[in-house]
């Protein structure tokens, strides 16, 4: 018994000294954008799931509401909390918490009974505008913190669809031949804008050109309803893109991780029910607690092992040429006839970071995240090494008897 | 600590009791158990909590009436004793007032049994009748562990040729094999019991209602050893089921030590080498189920059933055994082995969509069953093998060593990732698995819905989660 009692105590000292050395990761969530729902799946399932299955780790949930209030509470690691048709008029009765940098970053909840958490690492599980479009990466550096995902320059190429094209076409990556106008361009020429879509070949897709999740996107077949399908874009965007669609289409997607050494995950095929893969099919169709649709997709894809490496290795490529870190989906357009493949898109926060497919490639939802981690420590550091200010004798020189 | 102590004056304290009491099944022994191994009041309720019926109604109002009258009797001391001192025996009084009540409950639970024992003399004169006068043939089983199983192969396969009517797993107790007869309409051809033993002379009791024409021991172990003390003493227990057949009417699973030994050559042994004539030849097993041949001279059948596990055979083959005694053909009897599956929460598969593969024994607790599965997980090669477990309970003087074999066990078959929950047992299975030299991760919880909440982040495609027993609020 004397062993176990030792073995006891011991443990007891290892529990706190575990508590004392435990990082807490801040996983910032909700947001105002089209997705910001979405991002409360993401951020619960897998992140905060796993960041508290594998117990290495104090998970702090930010929760930036849609009128754009933060709030942190521990409740909010709970799905549940979310779950409850109530809770966004319970968030009145909340703390609103305040953000402090202190080279790093700090969370308060202000209040006679103040109180303060510093933050080793940032998860940003946001999606669409300001999440994934860089705003928070933009933050997240001039506080001087550590965050998991890609960074500031790359989520902004990324999130515009006609950029990221423009970028990967520009390195002699495949893509879809395309026409992009903002809404002012279309209001004053609209029959310009026509004639060049027309170059095209029917059927198009019309996109907004920021928008993730595949919200608002219409599949048009005839030059007439290109209006309609545009009046739509525009309600959700200023840049619309216009692409045309590949026949014998098979959508793939593959999710890929690392900084410099790539792994990448499964690819795989989303089965389409409608025309292309929509917001509905993406999130709402998935089985219980899966997060994003599972069931609906081909895990691995049915491709030839040739296709399957060309995907593997102009992935590599996209992901690189966009300077992506930590993890992205790369999405790609393959015509089945002629295999000719196009990078469509980059994904830079994959909705529940595609831990399905992960998962089926065997990587765990513990193993993904305290990796994602890892690497998110690594590229601080990195960034630590370059130094950004320099002394400079600019304002003494500017002062003196010269101004006066 | 605090803290704890003060839960027993908070309002909740009595109907955490009450909870106490029924989920203990009103055993005034077990309910004191309980009682002194508990700190925090306010939180006994948590995986079930207080349900409301006519008994724990007035069950809780005698409480609360207790509860009254104590205090009641401490202001009285106002007048009953002179001052100064009253106030100070008032103070003592109302303080230790929640430490007596508990004990004082022990009057009205007398009570109350008291009132419901005519009553429940009457349903067992009823039922004893009753079934005296059935013309089916009676099957009882015994046993520390596996009369669930025993019980479902005997009614899927029996059903193929005849009416057959099996008690639930909770109607093994007198009363509840009473309201079980009570059902029958005496059509039925055969009629199975499962008698339960908690303490001696318990399964004499029920064969004095019963008076079984077959009766089956599935195996002998340290289940509710800390009630019965002495292993001897659980063994005569379950073999009180000899006086009531014949000895060529009882089979004894030899794959229990214990049954196997005290049956000797006395009655009819059946194994995973088969039973009577019966051999068994060829048994494999895997995720898809169990399949053996079985031989006797002239005949032989393939059989394949989706119980899981190699320990499941002997119990097949008794099922096919008093199948063609109680008159079915062999093809019956084969059809009827077809149709066995693993009941619920006993090594149960499921599969979720990225092909892991969860086997539910949370309802299998005895040394002997989890021996059986992890010799069943040791057989699984190609796949990660997870073995979550809060331990087993009632064990008794035998806890340390169990657990130790336990993890001794899980070393040697390999298992990758033993996941833990932290309670007064689960010390021992992981001193086992050090001792052993384990080589596979060993992942601790503070309580098994969190172990539960973890396990999807855990694991990959291909894994395999064993969820071995399940706690109920009464152990820590």
């Amino acid at each position: 018994m004397i062993g176990l009692t030792n073995t006891v105590k011991l443990s007891r000292f290892y529990k706190l000294y575990m508590y004392l050395m435990k990082k807490t990761i801040a996983v910032i969530f909700g947001g105002q954008s089209a997705e910001h729902d979405v991002s409360i799946i993401t951020a619960h399932i897998p992140i905060i799931q796993s960041l508290l299955a594998s117990g290495q780790f104090t998970v702090l949930p930010i929760y930036i509401a849609k009128n754009g209030c933060w709030y942190s509470d521990p409740e909010m690691n709970r799905l549940a909390f979310f779950k409850d048709p109530e809770f966004e008029s319970s968030l009145k009765g909340r703390k609103k918490i305040q953000i402090l940098f202190d080279d790093g970053l700090k969370i308060i909840w202000p209040g006679i009974t103040k109180k303060v958490a510093s933050v080793d690492i940032v998860f940003p599980a946001m999606h669409g505008t300001f999440g994934e479009d860089g705003s928070l990466m933009g933050l997240l550096r001039m506080a001087n913190v550590a965050f998991v995902g890609c960074d500031l320059s790359s989520s902004a190429v990324a999130m515009d669809k006609v950029l990221t094209k423009q970028v990967l076409a520009a390195e002699g990556i495949p893509v879809v031949p395309y026409v992009w106008f903002t809404h002012d361009d279309w209001k004053h020429d609209k029959q310009s804008w026509v004639d060049k879509v027309s170059q095209l070949a029917f059927p198009v897709f019309v996109k907004p050109v920021h928008l993730g999740s595949s919200i608002a996107i219409t599949k048009v077949r005839e030059k007439e309803h290109l209006g309609h399908a545009l009046e739509l874009a525009f309600h959700y965007d200023n840049k619309v893109l216009i692409e045309q669609s590949v026949e014998n289409l098979v959508e793939v997607t593959l999710p890929i991780m690392g900084n410099e050494r790539l792994e990448l995950a499964q690819i795989e095929q989303p089965l389409n029910k409608s025309d292309f893969f929509d917001f509905n099919n993406k999130y709402l169709s998935g089985g219980k607690n899966s997060g994003v649709n599972s069931q609906y997709s081909e895990l691995p894809a049915k491709i030839t092992p040739e296709l399957s490496q060309a995907v593997r290795d102009l992935g590599k490529q996209a992901y690189r040429i966009l300077g992506c870190s930590g993890i992205a989906r790369v999405d790609f357009l393959i015509d089945g006839q002629c295999n000719n493949i196009y990078v469509n898109e980059v994904n830079t926060l994959p909705g529940s970071l595609y831990h399905h497919n992960w998962r089926s490639a065997g990587v765990s939802g513990v193993e993904l995240v305290t990796k994602l981690i890892t690497l998110a420590e690594e590229k601080f550091k990195k960034q630590k090494n370059i130094t950004h200010t320099f002394n400079s004798e600019i304002l003494k020189q500017l002062g003196g008897p010269k101004l006066g | 600590m605090i803290r704890h102590w003060l839960t027993r004056y908070h309002l909740r304290y009595p109907r955490s009791l009450a909870y106490m009491l029924q989920a203990s099944e009103y055993n005034i022994t077990d309910y004191i158990d309980w009682y002194r191994n508990t700190e925090n009041f306010s939180q006994v309720e948590i995986r079930k909590s207080f349900v409301k019926s006519a008994k724990s109604n007035v069950v809780l109002v005698s409480i609360w009436l207790t509860m009254f009258c104590l205090y009641l009797l401490a202001v009285s001391f106002i007048w009953l004793i002179s001052k100064p001192l009253n106030y100070f025996a008032v103070a003592i009084f109302v303080f230790l007032a929640p430490f007596i009540l508990p004990y004082l409950l022990i009057i009205p639970m007398v009570v109350i049994k008291l009132f419901q024992y005519p009553v429940e003399w009457q349903i067992l004169k009823k039922a004893k009748q009753k079934i005296s006068f059935h013309r089916g043939l009676k099957i009882a089983i015994a046993g520390s562990f596996g009369k669930t199983s025993m019980r479902e192969i005997l009614k899927t396969v029996l059903s193929q040729g005849k009416r057959v009517a099996a008690a639930p797993h909770s109607y093994n107790t007198p009363l509840g094999i009473s309201k079980f007869i009570e059902t029958l309409d005496g059509s039925e051809d055969i009629v199975i019991f499962e008698l339960g033993e908690y303490y001696p002379g318990d399964i004499d009791k029920l064969c004095k209602i019963i008076h079984p024409d077959i009766g089956v021991i599935t195996g002998i172990n340290e289940a509710h050893l800390k009630k019965f003390k002495t292993l001897e003493r659980t063994i005569e227990t379950i073999f009180e089921l000899s006086k009531y057949v014949s000895p060529q009417k009882l089979y004894v699973n030899a794959e229990s030590e214990l049954a196997g030994k005290r049956a000797a050559g006395e009655y009819i042994k059946y194994n995973r080498a088969g039973v009577k004539d019966w051999k068994v030849t060829k048994p494999v097993t895997g995720l898809d189920g169990t399949s053996f041949f079985l031989e006797n001279g002239s005949n032989a059948i393939q059989l394949h059933s989706s119980l899981l596990g190699l320990h499941q055979v002997g119990p097949l083959a008794l099922g096919v055994e008093i199948a063609t005694q109680a008159g079915l053909t062999l093809s019956q009897a084969q059809e009827g082995i077809a149709k066995t599956v693993p009941f619920e929460h006993r090594l149960q598969p499921s599969k979720d969509v990225s092909d892991v593969v969860t086997l539910d024994d949370s309802y299998n607790g005895n040394p002997d069953g989890v021996t059986a599965v992890i010799e069943f997980l040791s057989t699984l090669k190609d796949r990660r093998r997870f073995y979550v477990t809060p331990g087993l309970v009632e064990m008794g003087s035998k806890t340390r060593q169990i657990h130790q074999l336990i993890g001794k066990k899980l070393a040697e078959a390999g298992i990758e990732k033993v996941v833990l929950i932290k309670n007064s047992v689960t010390p021992f299975i992981g001193q086992g698995l050090r001792e052993s030299h384990y080589r596979g991760e060993v992942l601790w919880f503070d309580d098994s819905l969190s172990a539960f909440s973890a396990l999807p982040s855990l694991t990959v495609k291909g894994d395999v989660v064993l969820l071995q027993n399940d706690w109920s609020d009464q152990y820590r």
